[in-house]
């Protein structure tokens, strides 16, 4: 009952900072990403099952076509780029506490970043015959 | 953080038993959430036994039973006793619903759990503390907004535009929804929860409000909307039978289509 | 009386009541520079105005031929000519300019082809001075009008940045020395804390008391609390035998089932499956005004062709309008009628017995809401500080018998109206009346003796027996038999209330010591009204009394003033109806045999 929001006006508490006027964009491209995983996972599926039996040169020969290697591409920055914005959803939910949602959501970042930028140089290594 | 466990003194201790009289055929048990910030006891469950071939049909039939007979101490809020006020919002039977229109029969169990409305603060047994709820509701600004000069007559409206407000206007503001929806429990100081994005879309979809993209404006927000995560509770408790979560997807469309 | 800390809290304007009408004035007097402030026992959309159902009147003639002088005659027909004629040209005259500010204020009103507001038929209202057709003039937001103007009428009051007190009850109105009323004494429910509202003028929208009888349509919150206020206070109370009975409340429930229904082709039936309103009212069948249709029904029931086990109830039969019309225009009804009878209405009639609906009378006002009088000679005198608006007062636009949609339409035309009047006699920011040192003395007593009541007999008991003896001896039909035994009870059960027992010491939220309250306040208006109606020799509108079955408009065309002393007892004066008019747009309707 002391807390000092209770001294404030229950409209203020509502309002609260007011509008972001922003929240569309992730909407947009968290659907987009989920509507382009739902398709390149396919592939994926796909290609690992071609893969089956196959040996090492083959596989790498496999994942270094450029055909393959644009789809992989894709599809790692698809993933990373979904799941940063649903781990951002999660922090949200239930971080409350300010800085420590802040450092959460820059954890979630970095951490999305550094994964997607390796596993695509990964694959262009692969596809570039380093 | 989330809280996952109850604080210490929100943790529910067992009540007083108030048997039926002897004699009774046919009774049923209600168990009820009972606490009063004057005596700062933790709250606790009382049992009443009540004869059901003397009582109404309806839950709010049994609590005013209990209160008239049994326990005048006991506490709630009830008005209009037919569902359209709003007042006697609880928790009963695992689910949040009016007290009024909610036929005992239709309870499972022999015991019928009646709580206030989850995740409120609780000014007393049943009565939770709806001040922050109605804030949000006036944050909104749920009133007709036009640029345009009143005519001299009622501004006109089709049929069609009317209907699209069928399953809007109807919200009696019970707050059963919002507060059975997690997003909300979680995050219910920011987001506006499905009760208060139903009465914005209601203003949104009206053909005579001429502020449509300011009301958008004003809900396009993390928290304030996308806070709905499509679980579905919403639409699932109304005693209405409105639906909350289908208005929100339709703001949410409206966000997208003025970005396209 | 030190005990009691009060804290103190001035407005210019204190209005008493969030339901149609408080909300319409409270709004309208904070639009007009006034500092107002509403105080209410509960949020503003639970009050009772949110469960009206059919409609809000107006001659609009959206959907065929009107005219509000039409609209003027029916009204005083349906009055049965105890309505003040002034009154009723103002409400019927103000109605158009009304609905159509509330259609802009946003209201759902269902609509024509053409896009205007939709109207219906409704019992009691007719064209060309009840020679014409049934009048369409009752304006709908399908059946959830009250629903859809409450909510409005909220939302507005917040458009207007008006300051709201929720969930804090009257106890008392507060006198200065010179008998004018400075305010109200209310407690918070939610901490228990006790609040003087100040006001150069206090504004009564409490609603009607339909709880004083065991089975009505009104809400369990609607106790007369505007009433007991003025009663306590020793004012005089008008009209209060009159008491309307919806003739179709559903059967055990008691929920209200519109009259729109009837408006939009259904009919009632009886054991044999015959209309019989044919025979009561031939000209206007269903549509009769509630009056006659209840008393129709009662004497149906009566000669043996109710239905069911008991044979105590009537059909109400809307099976032949067909799903399209049930599900546009009456959904809410449709929903009511499954979940409290458990009827599908498109394929059975809805059991229905004629309910406690409304309260004619109230406390005596002129059409500016002013709070009126009789002192000597003069009929009219203002109280200096009080008003009342909508069921709390009797304007009296509804006389003897209201109809159907004239009640919205009284809230929101006499919500403005006040509104209008303050704006133009009260000064913002004026000083307030003085108030002697001991002006809260009596209401705290009372508060002091309530809140500590140790009796033998709790709140519930002494009101069911209110309701039980209200419920059976002033019903439909009354006779001098009934009516004086009723009088001898009522005086028992209010004696009872010395020994009430509240059980509830707590201060947060004692919703036993608010209904103890509001028991008082129920006594008093009970006794007023079966003490009224035992007083009332003669048959008019919704008083019935068979040993006097004939309307005598020689003796009885005039309003009863009552008073409740703090003993129970009543003691009458009476004030002569209004047989003029504001205007010359329209004449005076002398009195004649009122047939449907």
């Amino acid at each position: 009952m002391n807390s000092p929001d209770s001294l404030r006006s229950p409209v203020k508490n509502a309002r609260g900072l007011g509008s972001a006027r922003s929240g569309v964009h992730h909407f947009i491209v968290q659907r987009a990403t989920a509507v382009a995983l739902l398709v390149l996972a396919i592939y994926l599926v796909v290609l690992l099952v071609s893969l089956i039996g196959a040996d090492y040169a083959q596989a790498r020969a496999t994942v270094g076509h450029p055909c393959n290697a644009v789809m992989l591409v894709a599809f790692l920055l698809a993933m990373f780029w979904h799941g940063k914005l649903g781990l951002q959803v999660v922090i949200e939910d239930y971080v409350h506490t300010p800085g420590r949602a802040l450092a959460c959501q820059l954890v979630v970042v970095f951490a999305c970043a550094l994964a997607a930028l390796a596993s695509v140089l990964a694959v262009i290594r692969i596809a570039l015959g380093a | 953080m989330a809280e996952f466990a109850l604080p210490k003194n929100s943790k529910i201790q067992p009540g007083k038993r108030f048997p039926a009289k002897p004699g009774a055929k046919k009774v049923r048990e209600f168990r009820v959430y009972r606490w009063n910030p004057d005596d700062g006891a933790n709250p606790r469950i009382d049992t009443y036994e009540i004869d059901m071939a003397s009582c109404g049909p309806m839950v709010l039939d049994a609590l005013i039973k209990i209160k008239n007979e049994i326990d005048p101490t006991l506490t709630f809020r009830r008005s209009c006793r037919e569902g359209i006020c709003g007042s006697c919002a609880m928790n009963i039977d695992g689910t949040n619903t009016l007290a009024c229109t909610k036929a005992i029969d239709d309870c499972s169990g022999s015991g019928v759990p009646i709580y206030p409305l989850p995740h409120m603060a609780v000014v007393k047994d049943l009565v939770p503390d709806l001040t922050h709820f109605y804030a949000q509701y006036a944050s909104i600004k749920p009133w007709l907004r036009t640029q345009s000069a009143p005519p001299a007559k009622e501004r006109l409206q089709s049929k069609q535009d009317r209907a699209r407000l069928d399953g809007l206007y109807e919200c009696i503001l019970c707050a059963c929804c919002s507060t059975s929806c997690p997003s909300y429990w979680w995050n219910g100081d920011r987001y506006l929860g499905p009760a208060i994005l139903l009465q914005a879309y209601r203003w949104i979809a009206d053909s005579r409000d001429e502020d449509t993209g300011e009301r958008l404006d004003q809900l396009e927000d993390p928290f304030r909307l996308y806070r709905c995560h499509t679980i579905m509770n919403c639409a699932r408790t109304c005693p209405k039978g409105l639906n909350p979560a289908k208005a929100i997807a339709e703001i949410k469309k409206l966000m997208v289509e003025r970005r396209t | 009386m030190s005990a009691y800390k009060i804290q103190t809290h001035e407005f210019d304007m204190v209005v008493v009541g969030a339901g149609g009408a408080g909300l319409r004035a409270t709004f309208g007097l904070a639009s007009k520079g006034l500092k107002t402030v509403c105080i209410t026992k509960v949020f503003p959309t639970r009050s009772h105005t949110v469960a009206a159902q059919g409609g809000i009147s107006a001659a609009l003639g959206n959907m065929g031929e009107d005219d509000w002088r039409y609209h003027y005659f029916d009204t005083i027909k349906g009055s049965d000519w105890l309505g003040d004629q002034d009154a009723i040209e103002y409400m019927c005259k103000e109605a158009p300019a009304a609905i159509i500010e509330l259609e802009h204020y946003g209201v759902p009103f269902s609509r024509t082809d053409e896009g205007k507001i939709y109207q219906r038929p409704f019992g009691g209202m007719t064209t060309r001075y009840g020679e014409g057709p049934p009048a369409e003039r009752t304006c709908a937001a399908a059946d959830r009008t009250g629903h859809a103007m409450l909510h409005t009428l909220y939302q507005q009051a917040l458009a207007h940045d008006a300051q709201f007190m929720i969930e804090y009850f009257a106890l008392d109105l507060i006198w200065d020395q010179q008998g004018a009323c400075c305010g109200v004494l209310a407690l918070d429910m939610a901490e228990g804390t006790l609040h003087l509202f100040r006001g150069q003028g206090t504004v009564l929208a409490t609603g009607g008391y339909g709880r004083a009888y065991f089975s009505a349509t009104s809400a369990h919150t609607c106790t007369g609390d505007g009433g007991g206020l003025a009663l306590r206070s020793g004012l005089a109370m008008q009209d209060m035998e009159f008491v309307q009975f919806h003739p179709t409340g559903i059967y055990g429930a008691g929920c209200l089932i519109t009259e729109g229904v009837r408006g939009e082709g259904g009919i009632l039936r009886n054991s044999s499956g015959e209309r019989f309103m044919e025979r009561y009212a031939p000209h206007y069948k269903d549509l009769a005004s509630r009056d006659v249709v209840s008393r129709s029904m009662t004497i149906e029931i009566r000669e043996g062709r109710g239905v069911g086990e008991h044979k105590d109830h009537l059909l109400l039969d809307l099976t032949h309008l067909g799903p399209e019309v049930i599900h546009e225009k009456l959904p809410g009804i449709a929903e009511s009628a499954r979940i409290f009878a458990n009827v599908d209405v498109s394929r059975q009639p809805i059991p229905v017995l004629p309910t406690v609906h409304y309260n004619m009378g109230g406390i005596p006002t002129n059409y500016h809401g002013e709070v009126v009088q009789r002192v000597g000679d003069d009929p009219d005198h203002v109280v200096p500080g009080l008003y009342a608006i909508g069921e709390a007062a009797c304007v009296s636009v509804h006389g003897a018998n209201r109809l159907g949609s004239n009640s919205l339409l009284d809230l929101v035309v006499f919500g403005r109206s006040v509104a209008n009047r303050c704006a133009q006699t009260i000064k913002p920011g004026a000083a307030h009346r003085k108030l002697a040192d001991d002006a809260c003395d009596k209401a705290l007593a009372n508060l002091d003796r309530l809140r500590n009541a140790n009796g033998g007999t709790p709140t519930a008991a002494i009101r069911l027996n209110m309701q039980r003896t209200m419920q059976s001896d002033a019903a439909v039909f009354r006779t001098s038999k009934t009516l004086s035994e009723g009088c001898q009870k009522m005086a028992e059960v209010f004696a009872s209330f010395e020994d009430v027992k509240v059980s509830d010491r707590s201060l947060v939220w004692n919703s036993d010591l608010i209904e103890t309250y509001e028991l008082q306040n129920l006594l008093y208006n009970a006794v007023a009204t079966i003490t009224s109606a035992e007083q009332r020799k003669e048959s008019r509108g919704a008083h019935a009394h068979e040993d006097f079955p004939e309307r005598d408009d020689a003796n009885w065309q005039k309003h009863t003033l009552v008073k409740v002393d703090e003993k129970g007892k009543a003691s009458f004066e009476f004030r002569p109806v209004h047989m003029f008019t504001l205007t010359d747009d329209v004449g005076v309707v002398p009195p004649k045999k009122r047939v449907y």
